[in-house]
């Protein structure tokens, strides 16, 4: 387990450079992915093949948008017209989470370029989508959600379209539609999901997203530009979202939580074993300090530790992260000085007044040695095999403060740990049930979790092989 | 020295502790003056939109505006105290902290809508009370039951694979559990609520004697299973009749329609187990090498050579022997089980201290940090102090030192 986790920590630095980091807290790195998406694997489950984000690259990119422009001339204003055509497969038995088309658009001040868009289904239907004016000059891109309730998108014009053609092939009618989709003040209080819509079979079933049958096979989209200039152009891409993701699905910002978990192995193997070393070693030394002095000195260390356990820890730890948001090393550094003396420092005294007692101590003392040197040479050297399995107890603790303090949102905002996970998964609602998603989401909280608690059980069990090997009673009988 | 003399020195440094402790949290909870200079300048903010939306106030000349204004801030900062030297205003905070008279909070109200700190603490304290005492009793019941299984049973399979489930489980800190087992047996399985006190709305208010049937039932079952342990093995009958009515009576409780309290105990179950799992494996643990290391003892092999019965060599000779140490751990774990409730009661939204911390720190409400801080210590020392007492009656090495 150990040797897994080393690895872990060595090898993700070199495959997943720190730059993926970075990346995580940049919301448009991640435009690409579904948003709080499951495993991919997790459709075992549920027998059925899910979709996969399907991305359609825009046009000079393999694979890319097809794209037709013209440009013309009559008496006197220039025209220019693209069209741009893409067509994908799609196979999966669920609908897609969303589809979104990006634009990037060149053109005058003229009013009036426009942009139309169409689809295509495999039973020869063609749904005119919308018509729309490109806010956003190229290179920035306009999106348009043709499956989001967002009052932005031109997804309203996208309902009524989507109503439109429903009424104009009999499938439902004005009524019906008004009743299954009320609205007030022209807003949706429910809106219609377009996707189920889009890619359902025609028939009554589509009005329902809990019955509509995917409709499988080629769809495309088909973009008419036209604008006012010689240099007008335009281009597009577009992507249709699965519901399934990776090896361990996204969260609510479309982020590969793999990532995250790949990293959080060697931040928590670094910062626990960083904290355990120095406050375990720390405490040792003062231990043994403490109990080879013994007089002045043995009192004032044993009344710091009694001292510092009475002292409420956690509470105050919090208390600083709210009022100073400290980052990793801050945090390491102010629990290592939270942790200088403890129980350690009583178990290595004690076990420093037995040795004191040894004819080694005695002979070296009888040749002279000095106190320090006797300490340094002696003592500490005989303690240490029991400071290896505090260290090794030690670890999960430090583990387990980061991944608390980050859970509470206390921790280092820009590394994703585990904890940073797990606290964004809870404050974004994973450990709820909703309609979408009647199990919560599982994998948000389900696979941080995994990670800390393999971790430390990995550590717990070495500290446990050392207390055996060091403790003769609890090997034999 | 005597057991008096080691007692009151004991206390006297208790008492410094806690005096420091709380100095320490006071202020930190006023973030070094930082708090003071959040609340004047929101206090700036605020009286400046309200004047901005005074019309007298505006047809007034700006010098005069500028007087009027002061005149108003500083009466405000007067009235709130927040105009004091720092030094003169923490050791007063930490004078009434100690006197428990813990003033009023800024933000925070209590169920009934009353500011004064200790109404919030109290309104709460319960709740936290009664879910980890019952949560670490149980676990340690069941830790020392197991761990003395374990040591009689020592190096069988079955104690190798409890020692390794003992290690593994209390590193890993109760809200981890917490979160696991709403996904898998709130939202899973559907068994249990995910969270909160009760459900919402609440169900129709029952007597208080509704809240003791499966307080009961654990009583008749211990009962039961215990006095089978005394009695001659034609008897055992008995116990087991007990040990069954106390399986009916909690067949009857779960069956029987949903009151109040049963609501409450059903939300208690999740955040009560997952404390207790993450608790019980260091008292197994501690227990299983405490009384192997006492079987060593010669005592004890006088005592089974005296043709003792195996299990009363354990009750009567191990046991005792190896419990002093036990009750420092019980002691030690049920004082820090209450700081740890912090995240534990976030996680299952249970409004207890340990939510009400984290309400009070995240809306910066200082005097119910204090108050919280304060209570946390006192718990803390007065644990300790408990611990020595018994120690002292309890050990013979300090009782030696009265002669």
């Amino acid at each position: 387990m150990l040797g897994f986790l080393i690895l872990l920590a060595v090898f993700v630095p070199i495959l997943a450079p720190y730059n993926v980091v970075q990346a995580w807290n940049d919301p448009g790195a991640w435009t690409n992915n579904p948003k709080l998406a499951a495993p991919e694997w997790s459709e075992i489950f549920s027998g059925k093949h899910l979709p996969r984000t399907i991305l359609l690259a825009s046009n000079g990119e393999p694979g890319g948008f097809d794209k037709v422009r013209i440009s013309f001339n009559v008496s006197g204003q220039t025209y220019t017209i693209v069209v741009l055509r893409k067509s994908f497969s799609f196979q999966f038995d669920t609908f897609p989470s969303e589809i979104k088309l990006f634009m990037t658009a060149v053109f005058g001040n003229a009013t009036g370029t426009q942009i139309r868009v169409f689809w295509d289904r495999p039973d020869g239907q063609e749904i005119h989508l919308f018509d729309g004016n490109p806010s956003v000059r190229a290179p920035y891109e306009n999106t348009y959600s043709l499956t989001g309730p967002s009052f932005k998108d031109p997804s309203y014009a996208v309902y009524s379209s989507v109503r439109d053609w429903l009424i104009a092939k009999n499938v439902t009618n004005q009524t019906e539609w008004a009743s299954l989709y009320p609205t007030s003040g022209g807003i949706y209080q429910n809106p219609p999901q377009t996707q189920t819509m889009l890619m359902g079979r025609l028939n009554r079933t589509i009005l329902d997203p809990e019955t509509a049958e995917v409709l499988k096979g080629n769809y495309s989209f088909r973009i008419e530009f036209s604008g006012f200039t010689p240099t007008d152009d335009a281009n597009a891409r577009a992507v249709v979202y699965g519901t399934v993701f990776g090896l361990a699905g996204t969260d609510y910002e479309g982020r590969d939580l793999l990532v995250a978990l790949l990293w959080g192995a060697p931040v928590a193997l670094a910062f626990g074993v960083a904290g355990a070393l120095a406050s375990v070693l720390i405490q040792t030394i003062l231990g043994a300090i403490s109990g080879w002095y013994g007089g002045f000195i043995d009192e004032f260390v044993q009344r710091t530790a009694d001292f510092y356990l009475i002292i409420p820890t956690l509470p105050i730890l919090i208390l600083l992260g709210i009022l100073y948001h400290l980052g990793i090393l801050l945090i390491l550094f102010v629990l290592v000085v939270f942790g200088v003396v403890g129980a350690t420092t009583k178990v290595v005294r004690s076990i420093v007044l037995q040795v004191k007692e040894e004819q080694f101590i005695e002979a070296a003392r009888s040749y002279g040695a000095s106190r320090s040197r006797i300490l340094f040479r002696y003592i500490l050297p005989r303690v240490m095999p029991y400071t290896f399995a505090l260290i090794a107890l030690t670890v999960p603790a430090f583990i387990f403060l980061e991944a608390s303090l980050s859970f509470l949102g206390l921790g280092d905002p820009s590394l994703p740990t585990w904890g940073h996970i797990l606290g964004d998964a809870y404050t974004q609602g994973a450990l709820f049930a909703s309609r979408a998603y009647p199990t919560g989401l599982w994998w948000w909280v389900f696979f941080p979790a995994a990670g800390i608690i393999f971790t430390t059980v990995a550590f717990a069990l070495l500290g446990y092989a050392f207390d055996k090997v060091l403790n003769p009673r609890l090997r034999e009988q | 020295m005597g057991v008096g003399r080691y007692l009151a020195r004991r206390a006297l440094f208790l008492a410094i502790t806690f005096v420091i402790a709380i100095y320490v949290t006071v202020v930190i909870a006023n973030g070094f003056g930082k708090v003071d200079e959040i609340l004047k300048a929101q206090i700036y903010q605020d009286l400046k939109q309200a004047y901005a939306r005074n019309p007298a106030y505006n047809r007034l000349p700006p010098e005069e505006q500028a007087r009027q204004f002061n005149i108003t801030y500083n009466a405000t900062i007067e009235a709130q105290g927040l105009n004091e030297q720092f030094l003169p205003k923490t050791i007063r905070y930490t004078a009434s902290a100690l006197q428990l008279k813990l003033g009023r909070a800024t933000q925070l109200r209590s169920g009934d809508g009353s500011a004064s700190v200790s109404a919030i603490i109290f309104e709460r304290l319960p709740r936290s009370l009664v879910l980890f005492t019952v949560a670490n009793v149980i676990a340690a019941v069941v830790g020392i039951w197991l761990g003395l299984w374990m040591a009689r049973k020592a190096l069988s399979p079955f104690d190798r694979g409890m020692t390794v489930l003992s290690v593994t489980t209390f590193v890993v800190p109760p809200w981890v559990y917490g979160i696991l087992f709403i996904l898998v047996f709130g939202f899973g399985l559907k068994v249990f609520p995910s969270g909160g006190l009760t459900s919402v709305p609440p169900p129709p208010p029952a007597p208080l004697s509704a809240a003791f049937p499966p307080l009961i039932a654990i009583g008749l079952a211990l009962a039961g299973y215990l006095a089978n342990k005394h009695v001659r093995t034609k008897y055992r009958l008995i116990g087991y009749g007990v040990m069954a009515a106390a399986a009916a009576v909690l067949v009857a409780w779960i069956l029987a329609p949903y009151d109040y309290f049963k609501d409450l105990e059903w939300h208690m179950i999740l955040p009560a187990t997952a404390v207790a799992f993450s608790v019980f494996g260091s008292w197994s643990y501690t227990t299983r090498n405490l009384v192997l290391q006492v079987m060593d003892e010669d005592f004890v092999f006088a005592a089974r050579a005296r043709g003792l019965k195996e299990r009363d060599v354990l009750s009567k000779y191990v046991l005792r022997t190896a419990s002093p140490p036990i009750v420092t751990s019980l002691a030690l774990t049920l004082a820090a089980a209450w700081t740890g409730a912090i995240i534990t009661e976030t996680v299952f939204n249970y409004p207890g201290l340990g939510a009400l911390f984290f309400e009070a720190i995240s809306l910066q409400d200082a005097p119910v940090v204090i108050g919280l801080t304060t209570m946390y210590a006192l718990l803390l020392v007065v644990t300790v102090f408990l611990l020595d007492l018994t120690y002292s009656l309890l050990d013979p090495r300090i009782k030696a030192l009265r002669r």
